[in-house]
């Protein structure tokens, strides 16, 4: 199995809280992961998770208002990843400040609870095969 | 016959009896007497406890007033989860009252999210009410609806008022009568013994064929695992506020009648008890 290329800015701050997993889904050979992302915060341990949970679902992030754009806009993320530690990882790539807010809209309507797992979003909320979420510093859509 | 109103109001007035006792650890100045209170299920803990911090807060030290969390038994008790969804998940087969724990140390930060005001409580509460008309209505009625509208689903809730709440409510409880059903049905469906936080799914409330899809045909569709065979033994119970509801209810109806004021089900599979 081939290592995943991850993003530089990534691995550097993994430590334990690492966004590994996380990979662009366009371009790029990734076929794995090298190891089980860890859990992100609010998101319980995963034991043996069956074969649907350990696919991956395509997210499409949009910025909103004048948030800073995303260069990578589609990322293939597991299923179990929390909305929290999506938050956390757009605001590393965004290189925002930890006291900056992120707030993330599913269907530009609501921001789902930090420890929602994206593959429910992608399940109820996903279209053409993507979950399209929006991104905002500020609150767009309350 | 009971109207279908009056279980509005049994769902909306279920209390749960609860005995709060500080965490021994705890540094106190003087002994912490337990503080006996009578829980909204339709609630959030954070909501509803100002009394009990403030109860707490006297026998301890000033500068020792961090956030409070509850635990029972061990289980760090997930604030923004309904409180009678807490109580049918960890407890509703254990004799009341409900023996919940207090802390305001090592708040664990992986199990819980912080509540640091009741603004948060709201945004969380409205963001649920948004997820929910999002599947039942693809948003249309909540977002016709105008900010003091949304405000007042908030105020209903936060005081306890059945009817100003429900004045909102209802709307969001129609559909239009050219349909039998909402689009999808909110529901969550819940299991201690699962490591996943909650299952949810896209569900219709009216087959193909037009036959209302009823409990049991949500269970064997999203929790086959929850669903008594033919000739088995009952394994699960499946609650929703305190009760199990027969396996032929319709979920329109479910979804209409016992929906949390968050407007979704919260479903509980829990095992059943052996005594």
């Amino acid at each position: 199995m081939a290592e995943v290329e991850k993003q530089p800015s990534l691995s550097a701050q993994e430590g334990g809280r690492g966004e590994c997993g996380e990979e662009p889904s366009d371009g790029g050979a990734a076929v794995g992961v090298a190891e089980p992302a860890p859990p992100s915060a609010g998101s319980p341990v995963t034991e043996e998770p069956a074969e649907d949970t350990k696919k991956k679902i395509d997210i499409l992030l949009k910025a909103v208002g004048d948030t800073p754009i995303m260069k990578t806009k589609k990322w293939a993320v597991e299923r179990t990843r929390t909305i929290q530690g999506l938050i956390d990882f757009i605001k590393k790539f965004l290189k925002l400040v930890a006291s900056e807010q992120l707030f993330i809209y599913v269907n530009q309507s609501f921001a789902p609870s930090p420890d929602q797992e994206v593959g429910t979003l992608y399940e109820c909320f996903g279209s053409d095969g993507k979950l399209v979420l929006h991104y905002c510093k500020s609150q767009a859509w309350g | 016959m009971t109207d279908d109103k009056d279980v509005l109001r049994d769902v909306w007035f279920g209390r749960i009896p609860t005995c709060f006792t500080l965490y021994q650890d705890e540094i106190t100045e003087r002994e912490a007497e337990p503080y006996y209170l009578l829980l909204p299920r339709i609630s959030y803990l954070t909501l509803v406890t100002d009394k009990v911090k403030k109860h707490f807060q006297k026998v301890m030290r000033q500068d020792d007033f961090t956030e409070i969390w509850f635990e029972y038994e061990g289980t760090p008790l997930k604030w923004h989860y309904p409180i009678g969804l807490l109580f049918d998940l960890h407890a509703s087969n254990t004799a009341l009252p409900w023996n919940i724990t207090v802390h305001f140390k090592n708040f664990p930060e992986k199990d819980l999210l912080h509540c640091p005001s009741k603004d948060v409580i709201e945004a969380h509460f409205m963001a649920c009410v948004k997820e929910a008309d999002a599947l039942k209505h693809k948003s249309q009625v909540i977002n016709e609806m105008q900010k003091k509208d949304h405000k007042q689903l908030w105020m209903g809730l936060q005081n306890d008022k059945f009817d100003q709440f429900w004045a909102i409510n209802r709307k969001l409880m129609e559909c239009p009568p050219e349909d039998s059903g909402f689009r999808y049905i909110p529901f969550r469906l819940y299991q201690v013994t699962t490591e996943r936080p909650f299952i949810q799914k896209l569900f219709r409330p009216v087959a193909a064929d037009g036959q209302l899809n009823t409990l049991g045909d949500l269970l064997k569709e999203v929790c086959p695992a929850a669903v008594t065979p033919e000739d088995g033994e009952k394994k699960n119970q499946v609650m929703i506020h305190g009760i199990e509801p027969m396996l032929e209810t319709p979920v329109q109806w479910l979804s209409e009648h016992m929906s949390y004021p968050d407007n979704f089900l919260h479903i509980s599979i829990i095992p059943q008890p052996t005594d």
